[in-house]
């Protein structure tokens, strides 16, 4: 070809000048890609598989097809070794998942996968194999071409985070590729021939990969996708993600008379849900935080009187509206508030997130707005900066005193998304800021704005934990707000807050924003006493079982208790934290734990000399905010305390109750399922007290629609199980 | 000319595709920073218009940003960076023939271009016209071949068809641009 080139005139064509691009140009090219990638690796933490299914498109076309084409005949090989053992392991991986335990419905993929590497292999029946072949050719043979090889070495990369419900999904699609190349080797039997000499080794390599791939496959056989999409758990419409937890489960007293766990006051998992509900479907189940749920009203509690003693508590014990045998203890405890006078000053960096997803309505709007609204509530001595990071990174206002309010506004107004800067240095910037002007005694705080994207310069989760906790060790706090709804990543907000010894809130509506950063504002903020934890020993001599609702997520070991090392939550001036247990009394028919036939009371009898009257006792521990070593509060609950009927309780008592009920209904609790939508809504109702913020009417309206969305069935005995 | 996507700066792109595709951002970066002049001089060479280019290889930039994760070795990444390129400036111009916009594209070849300082220049400047104007795979064809400098393989590689179908289209672009040659 080069001879030709002396004299084809075509050669004249590589004289031709390029124009250099413009710097310009090439900048933006490159921040653009940045932006992309970034997307991209979000997206990809989130799946399980790596390669899209739609993006190898380009090879996918012709590996089966042209095997004479010389730099295909090698790559022949893995999918045809694949493709016998798929051939082998098709009948077997089906048998396997129809006569084992394996059961189909809402149990995770991972699972799955564990359980069917571990099985022995029988013998393959060859003749059956085949026959199912046959059978199913033509559909097959469609699916034939667009097999990438790929997509099955992908299924195996282990990839960071285990998305269980996305990878499900993905699956699907690559059952069925594996198996129309298990098709294709049938179909080609004179081609594929002469290259089938090196298949053992292969078929070492390929077993694990099919038995994988092959599990999830469903009672369709061959058809796998409508089949396997039957077993994805509900497919979660946003993309969101939420720590996984277990409902805290009933306890027996004799075993584990003592329960622990910190408290929340985070609120964030009720404005998810709430607009969840306004959205028209129903939250995930992860996102119901019942604690927080019940956390988001504030509830009047007697306040303490002075700053001595930061919190008071509040006990009341009542019948449980979803079961007439149980009881319900409600402990309230509400933070001191201190005089203005008494305020301390405040060092505020707002560490704002300007990625390019952030350019929606209801993230930096909103955001600006609602920074806008903090900064009404500062006073003049309080300074803020504002440090951006992710899209136009570095600081975007020195320290500057609130006096300054208009150039503080100035600055949060001229933040835009999509930046074009790639900015790394965010969150140590908005350390070093804090650090810089930190007040002695005073509030020392970054509030960290985002929609999700925790690029903010330290990559590792757990580096990025640690570096907060060095900070907070070192007196400056973190708190972080979420906006918006498709990539809000609310188990990186939660652990990062409560880390960083602050609290995590979600804003969805300008309404929202005023509530956190407003009302709340100086409890978010003045911090009156840290690592807060509750201890309760019941009495076995009157409560049999007992059940914490909510709290899974803050679950104590009892030793933590008075282990000074271990965090727990924070309270903020003015916080009110409500806890609910449901307790079976002894003697009450209500046990679900069926009593030891041998030797069942010898610990209680032992140990344990039944106090007089005692329902169980309260134990609280807290530190001052500065101080290192807890304090301790003790309080017995007394057994004739007990309220005969649930109308006897307090206002507050009931809308906790109804909240937990609410709850427990929307994420599907095995407890407390029994209310109808109707009786939740008309305990809640009864409950309102004068709610003067309507923050409670809002709530029933949540019951609206959450009964409209999911109707109570006509069936529903739930009637029956009630006290009217 | 020498043949476009080879690596100039030493570092191997091979490695940082790799790191870039576990999701090292900075190794991404530097990816992009070493090829944008390419595909950019590519994209420039298709469309021959220096704004086209610009947009195409921004396009083409973001596009990897995705797409970087299901590249696959199988070919060589400069291979597979044509590719993506080729595509991306496929579907500009077909954007703009939708848009009726396809006349201005080709008049305008280069109007902001270095004035003719050789007379072979001007020639050349017809020649790159009418190339530019060939049915798509025609023009792939032949400026991969002879523009590119690369050989019949690669570029089948890169068109995704045979080597005797590169030689096809290159023959067919022959006949129909017959009196310019």
């Amino acid at each position: 070809m080069s001879n030709d080139m002396q004299n084809d005139p075509l050669s004249r064509l590589k004289s031709a000048p390029v124009p250099p691009a413009s710097p310009s140009a090439r900048e933006r090219a490159l921040a653009a890609s940045l932006v992309a990638f970034d997307a991209a690796q979000n997206a990809d933490a989130k799946k399980t598989l790596s390669p899209a299914q739609g993006s190898g498109w380009l090879n996918r076309l012709k590996s089966m097809i042209n095997p004479k084409e010389g730099i295909w005949t090698m790559d022949m090989r893995i999918p045809l070794g694949t493709a016998a053992v798929a051939l082998l392991l098709l009948p077997l991986g089906y048998q396997l998942y129809s006569s084992t335990a394996i059961t189909p419905v809402s149990t995770g993929t991972n699972e799955l996968t564990v359980v069917t590497e571990n099985q022995p292999v029988p013998p393959v029946d060859a003749a059956k194999s085949e026959a199912v072949v046959d059978e199913k050719d033509t559909e097959i043979q469609m699916l034939q071409p667009r097999f990438d090889p790929n997509l099955i070495d992908g299924v195996e990369k282990p990839d960071g985070a285990a998305g269980t419900m996305v990878m499900a999904e993905e699956s699907a699609p690559v059952e069925a590729q594996s198996m129309a190349l298990a098709v294709g080797t049938v179909d080609q039997p004179a081609i594929v021939n002469g290259d089938m000499e090196p298949m053992a080794p292969m078929t070492m390599a390929a077993p694990q990969t099919q038995a994988r791939t092959m599990v999830g496959s469903g009672e369709g056989g061959m058809i796998i996708a409508p089949d396997a999409g039957g077993m994805i758990v509900t497919p979660d419409p946003s993309g969101d993600e939420f720590t996984e937890f277990v409902e805290s489960p009933l306890k027996v007293v004799k075993e584990e008379p003592v329960s622990t766990f910190s408290i929340d006051v985070d609120t964030a998992s009720y404005s998810y849900v709430r607009r969840s509900l306004v959205d028209g479907y129903l939250p995930d189940a992860d996102a119901v935080r019942i604690e927080e749920m019940i956390n988001y009203f504030s509830y009047d509690y007697q306040a303490p009187d002075s700053a001595e003693t930061p919190f008071s508590q509040n006990v009341t014990v009542f019948p449980t509206p979803w079961n007439p045998k149980t009881q319900i203890i409600q402990i309230g405890i509400k933070g001191y508030v201190p005089p203005a006078a008494e305020r301390k000053p405040a060092n505020l960096v707002f560490l704002i997130d300007t990625s390019g997803s952030m350019d929606e309505p209801d993230k930096l709007p909103l955001l600006k707005r609602s920074f806008g609204l903090l900064v009404d509530t500062l006073s003049a001595n309080d300074t803020v900066s504002i440090v951006a990071y992710a899209g136009s990174a570095g600081t975007v206002l020195n320290p500057t005193k609130a006096k300054d309010k208009a150039q503080i506004l100035a600055a949060l107004d001229n933040l835009a998304a999509g930046g074009s800067t790639a900015g790394a240095e965010g969150i140590t910037l908005a350390y070093q800021l804090a650090e810089q002007n930190k007040v002695a005694d005073g509030v020392n705080r970054v509030i960290l704005a985002t929609d999700g994207d925790f690029n903010v310069g330290i990559d590792d989760p757990e580096d990025l934990v640690d570096f907060i906790k060095t900070k907070r060790d070192g007196g400056v706090f973190l708190s972080v707000l979420g906006f918006g709804r498709g990539n809000l990543d609310d188990a990186t907000m939660q652990a990062l807050a409560q880390n960083g010894n602050g609290n995590a809130a979600y804003i969805d509506t300008f309404r929202e924003a005023q509530k956190v950063l407003v009302e709340q504002g100086g409890a978010n903020l003045q911090t009156i006493a840290k690592d807060v934890k509750i201890q309760v020993e019941f009495n076995p001599a009157f409560v049999s079982e007992y059940r914490l609702i909510g709290y899974e997520t803050r679950a104590l070991n009892r030793e933590d208790f008075n282990n000074d090392k271990v965090d727990a939550g924070e309270i903020g001036a003015g916080h009110t934290v409500t806890a609910l247990y449901e307790i079976t009394p002894v003697g009450s028919g209500a046990e679900l734990v069926d009593p030891l036939r041998y030797g069942s009371d010898t610990a209680a009898d032992g140990t344990v000399a039944p106090v007089g009257g005692e329902l169980a006792f309260l134990k609280l521990r807290y530190k001052a905010p500065e101080g290192d070593v807890s304090k301790l509060i003790e309080m017995p609950i007394a057994a004739d305390s007990a309220l005969a009927d649930i109308a006897r309780a307090s206002d507050d008592a009931r809308w906790a109750t109804a909240v937990a009920a609410f709850s427990q209904k929307l994420k599907g609790s095995n407890y407390g399922g029994t209310m109808t939508w109707d009786q939740i809504r008309d305990l809640a109702q009864g409950a309102r007290g004068s709610d003067e913020s309507g923050y409670r009417a809002e709530f029933i309206q949540l019951i609206n629609s959450a009964a409209s969305i999911s109707p109570d069935q006509a069936f529903d005995p739930a009637g029956a199980a009630l006290p009217e | 000319m020498p043949q476009a996507f080879v690596d100039e700066s030493g570092v191997a792109p091979e490695s940082l595709v790799l790191l870039a595709q576990r999701g090292d951002r900075a190794a991404f970066a530097e990816l992009i920073g070493q090829h944008y002049d390419l595909i950019y001089r590519t994209a420039y060479k298709w469309s021959g218009n220096r704004s086209d280019a610009e947009d195409i290889a921004q396009d083409v930039c973001v596009k990897l940003g995705s797409v970087l994760g299901s590249f696959d070795n199988r070919s060589a990444f400069s291979s597979w960076l044509y590719r993506i390129t080729l595509n991306a400036v496929r579907d500009m111009q077909r954007a703009r023939t939708r848009r009726g916009r396809h006349v201005d594209a080709l008049a305008q070849v280069s109007p902001e271009d270095y004035p003719p300082d050789q007379e072979d220049a001007t020639a050349a400047r017809e020649l790159w016209a009418a190339v530019r104007a060939l049915p798509e795979k025609q023009r792939d064809a032949v400026l991969l071949i002879y523009v590119e400098d690369l050989n019949h393989a690669a570029a089948a590689d890169i068109m995704g068809c045979k080597e005797t179908t590169v030689s096809w289209h290159i023959h067919e672009a022959k006949k129909t641009l017959r009196g310019l040659l």
